[in-house]
């Protein structure tokens, strides 16, 4: 019901333009790549002599089979234990008014707010200097977690604003324990939070470089192998391994998607 | 009446399949002017017309003689009281009120004459560097009215500005907004759904319903002599009936609702058989004591049953139960007892009290 | 957390006072280590660099993100949310394989080059390793931070607020700056923070995009813990660092006015 006058509509059309403009900026590499890593000739793929050759080649890559796992492992140990931590923070934080509130949540956040490269080399100081336990998987889940707790937590907190606690007093009213209440009241409606926040930390320690690397040294994960091909040149068998990653996360985010639309998950905090 | 300073002609407007405004023209003097409808009416598109947030399809708005149909709303120099206050929350009360003179690029000398004269009118002294979440319901109405009035402007509308307040603060309110425009005098175009509101405060008033002006005039005029059935339900608290006209008898039609008989004065349209809305204000019936029964010359009289009786203070409005089963709800000075609760009684009218139309007038 | 994340960093700090000799680490308290950063031309150099870059890389993507985050706040109605997920998807495949994506456009051999090579034209310097390169990468890789901060901010934001401006003669203009800018100034503060800091600190993206010339003090200090293995020196940097981080964060911090930002201002 807003008055459309003809200045007001060529604001709006540059700023969709802006919009389109940007996603082929993010969407256009990504596209290119997929693309690349089909073709033979993939420096100038015009015309494209379509092989599948570098998916074969990156399933035959050394290392490849153990560094997958090994993401997998820490983006799912990652996801396990900062969607733990990050639920119990905010959990604790919104049902509980505290009046250290603002300065808790600055601390769940800080990580957020610390380079990555530092995470990775001061985890790896203290792990090595101090504890003097070589690099290993846990140690990398426990520092991805520092920062993907932070990420979790903000998808979870937004969520959870939206629920009324009071429903756990009714449930407690009628005769629950606490422990059932969050089972049968406070889980069944936040449940879609933490799973956003469980796929949010699995996918960003999953793909993580900077902080894995420092952590596990001569143990690969997908990320470090793709650096060190990286390092060498550029090798086809990366654009496989990029759009196979990339394949798997639209899908998520189409299902997390359908799930927001059919009103399991809410993104706006507006109706508090 | 004085000079005209806005005028609306001919103005329409759609929203899709919606028709918001439907060739209306108002003019407006220096006056408190109520635009008063259901919600969907469209006044508050019209409202939103002469602030130049909406821009209408067809029709003109001037003011004070200048076509600003065209004009953005910064350019109209108009001052405007939104519903739910709208205060700036990140500008204290100083800073909301000054806002319109900041825009206008004032210098601070003009401001500050302005807001001292602004808040003193308002009442707000004292405020100054209070943020807006830190008042209370009446301050924040108080701020609001400043900011709509401090530039002066030539127009000043509200929207809806009493509909957040409870019901002592909004008398307040009522006298102090009167108060302003006969200080100011500048024409307030005062929008509401509330018609007591709308009454209280305005001098002459429109009625709008589903994008059309029902009725235009003296307040007065259009409480006691609606010209359409919309009108005559919607405003004061109505008894609605509907009946055939029996007989037509010395300057008066007689009319059967369901088999209660009902008198009308006669206008030129009427004919017998015709279906007609009877409505009458509960007011306008008087209620006599068990056994007292009035005179039925050039009166409608009923028996009926005294249902129950909600004393109000100054009045009372007794529900009367009627032998056909209809109720009618009268209301008059709080002179019968209640625990005369289901006693037989009389109710009378003088045959000029309802007003009648032909039934396919439309009632909402 | 608190052990996790607080005692790594304490102990970065503590190592950044000691010394490395050939790959192990001598407890021997000295401020070597920062007296060498801070007096060693090479090191400032890099480290001015670094922040010029995260500053550029922060100023465009703020200046490009508002309008978007609005649009899609303001107009994106039922597609809000599909339109700002696309916006933020690409964040999640990690940086190394978007740099590598990165690469095949803006690279010396990306198709932009290769493109204008057949085409008999001359490669665009700008896309050979350069700062440019680079700066366009870290915009690409953060931007999503930007947009996010500005449009969450946005959906809380009050749009009737506008309307309220320009009736009290508010050009278009000046109620942005007057009321939708500081009412979302948090936000945008936020977004600020997000891009600057992993900006700062960039070392893949400089390493693939930049080039030889193009390297930033985020490189040299992940040098520091590869080949040469000088980890007190890398911690001394990473401390260096941190305190850049720290200060921009806290200048930002210091534009913000809570009593000013409406978050107080409840159901008004």
């Amino acid at each position: 019901m807003n008055a459309v006058n003809p200045g007001r509509k060529l604001a709006l059309a540059g700023q969709a333009l802006l919009l389109i403009l940007l996603y082929l900026f993010l969407y256009f590499p990504i596209f290119y790549i997929m693309y690349l890593s089909f073709v033979e000739n993939t420096v100038w793929p015009f015309p494209p002599e379509y092989t599948l050759e570098h998916y074969i080649n990156l399933l035959t890559l050394d290392n490849f089979h153990q560094g997958l796992v090994n993401s997998l492992i820490i983006g799912i140990g990652t996801g396990l234990l900062s969607t733990l931590f990050a639920t119990m923070a905010a959990i604790g934080l919104l049902k509980y008014q505290s009046r250290w509130r603002g300065l808790l949540m600055i601390f769940y956040l800080a990580p957020l707010f610390v380079a990555h490269i530092l995470i990775g080399i001061s985890s790896l100081i203290f792990n090595k200097a101090i504890l003097g336990l070589p690099g290993n998987l846990l140690s990398a889940i426990i520092a991805n977690a520092t920062y993907a707790t932070a990420f979790a937590f903000l998808v979870i907190v937004a969520q959870l604003a939206r629920y009324d606690w009071r429903l756990d007093d009714v449930a407690m009213v009628f005769g629950a324990t606490p422990a059932k209440t969050f089972r049968e009241v406070t889980l069944p409606n936040i449940w879609p939070a933490i799973f956003g926040g469980f796929f949010v930390g699995f996918i960003l320690a999953f793909n993580n470089l900077e902080i894995s690397f420092y952590n596990l040294g001569a143990i690969p994960t997908l990320p470090t192998i793709a650096w060190g091909t990286l390092r060498h040149g550029i090798k086809p068998e990366l654009y496989a391994l990029a759009s196979i990653v990339n394949a798997f996360i639209f899908l998520i985010l189409i299902i997390l998607y359908f799930l927001l639309k059919m009103g399991f998950l809410k993104l706006d905090i507006k109706d508090r | 009446m004085s000079e005209t300073i806005l005028q609306l002609q001919g103005i329409y407007k759609n929203f899709g399949s919606v028709e918001a405004a439907k060739n209306i023209s108002i003019n407006v003097s220096k006056e408190l002017f109520a635009l008063l409808g259901p919600s969907g009416s469209g006044k508050t598109t019209m409202l939103r017309i002469i602030a130049g947030l909406e821009t209408p399809d067809k029709g003109r708005v001037l003011i004070n003689g200048r076509d600003v149909t065209n004009l953005p709303p910064y350019k109209r120099g108009i001052g405007m009281v939104f519903q739910d206050f709208l205060l700036f929350p990140h500008k204290t009360v100083k800073e909301n009120i000054v806002f319109p003179l900041k825009m206008q690029g004032k210098d601070e000398s003009t401001k500050e004459e302005q807001y001292q004269w602004v808040s003193q009118l308002v009442h707000l002294e004292g405020l100054d560097e209070r943020f807006p979440y830190q008042l209370s319901g009446g301050q924040k109405q108080r701020v609001a009215l400043a900011r709509g009035l401090v530039s002066r402007p030539s127009v000043l509308l509200l929207d809806e500005p009493l509909a957040n307040l409870d019901r002592e603060l909004r008398k307040e309110m009522e006298i102090e907004i009167r108060r302003f425009q006969l200080e100011l005098g500048i024409p307030f175009i005062y929008v509401t759904h509330n018609q007591e509101e709308a009454l209280t405060m305005s001098d002459r008033m429109a009625i709008m319903r589903l994008g059309q002006l029902e009725q235009i005039g003296d307040k007065f005029e259009l409480y006691h002599h609606p010209q359409t059935s919309f009108v005559a339900s919607f405003l004061g608290s109505t008894n609605a009936m509907q009946g055939e006209i029996k007989a037509v008898d010395n300057g008066c039609i007689v009319v059967d609702w369901d088999g209660v008989s009902l008198r009308a004065p006669y206008k030129d349209d009427f004919k017998i058989g015709m279906t007609v809305d009877y409505f009458l204000k509960s007011e306008k019936i008087t209620i006599h004591p068990p056994g007292q029964k009035p005179d039925d010359h050039g009166r409608t009289v009923i028996e009926g049953r005294l249902r129950d009786t909600i004393f109000k203070g100054q009045y009372a409005d007794y529900l009367i139960s009627l032998k056909n089963d209809n109720e009618i709800i009268v209301s008059d000075v709080p002179t019968i007892s209640p625990a005369l609760r289901n006693a037989t009684v009389s109710i009378s009218w003088p045959s000029e009290a309802p007003d009648v139309f032909p039934a396919d007038g439309g009632l909402a | 957390m608190l052990f996790f994340f607080v005692l790594p960093l304490l102990t970065t700090v503590v190592i950044s006072f000691w010394r490395t000799e050939s790959y192990t680490i001598i407890h021997d308290w000295n401020i070597d280590n920062y007296v060498v950063l801070l007096t060693k031309h090479t090191y400032l150099v890099f480290l001015g660099r670094s922040i010029l870059m995260a500053t550029a890389v922060t100023l465009i993507s703020l200046i490009y993100s508002w309008p978007i985050a609005y649009f899609i706040a303001y107009a994106g109605g039922r597609y809000k949310l599909v339109l700002v997920l696309l916006t933020s998807a690409p964040f999640f495949t990690g940086i190394i394989l978007r740099v590598t994506a990165l690469q095949q456009i803006f690279g010396p051999i990306g198709i932009i080059n290769t493109a204008l090579i057949n085409l008999g034209l001359k490669p665009i310097n700008a896309f050979m390793y350069s700062n440019f390169a680079s700066g366009m990468g870290l915009v690409y890789l953060w931007i999503p931070f930007m947009i996010l901060a500005i449009y969450l901010s946005l959906l809380n934001f009050n749009f009737d607020l506008l309307e309220v401006a320009k009736v009290n003669g508010a050009s278009p203009i000046k109620a942005f700056f007057e009321v939708t800018l500081p009412l979302n100034w948090i936000g945008t503060a936020v977004g600020i923070v997000l891009v600057f800091v992993p900006t700062l600190a960039a070392s893949i993206t400089p390493r693939f995009l930049g080039g030889v010339n193009g390297a930033l003090f985020g490189n040299i200090l992940a040098h520091q813990f590869g080949a040469t293995g000088t980890w007190a020196l890398g911690s001394a940097m990473g401390v260096v660092l941190f305190f850049v981080s720290i200060i921009a964060i806290f200048l930002v911090w210091k534009t913000v006015d809570l009593r000013r930002s409406g978050f107080t201002g409840g159901d008004i």
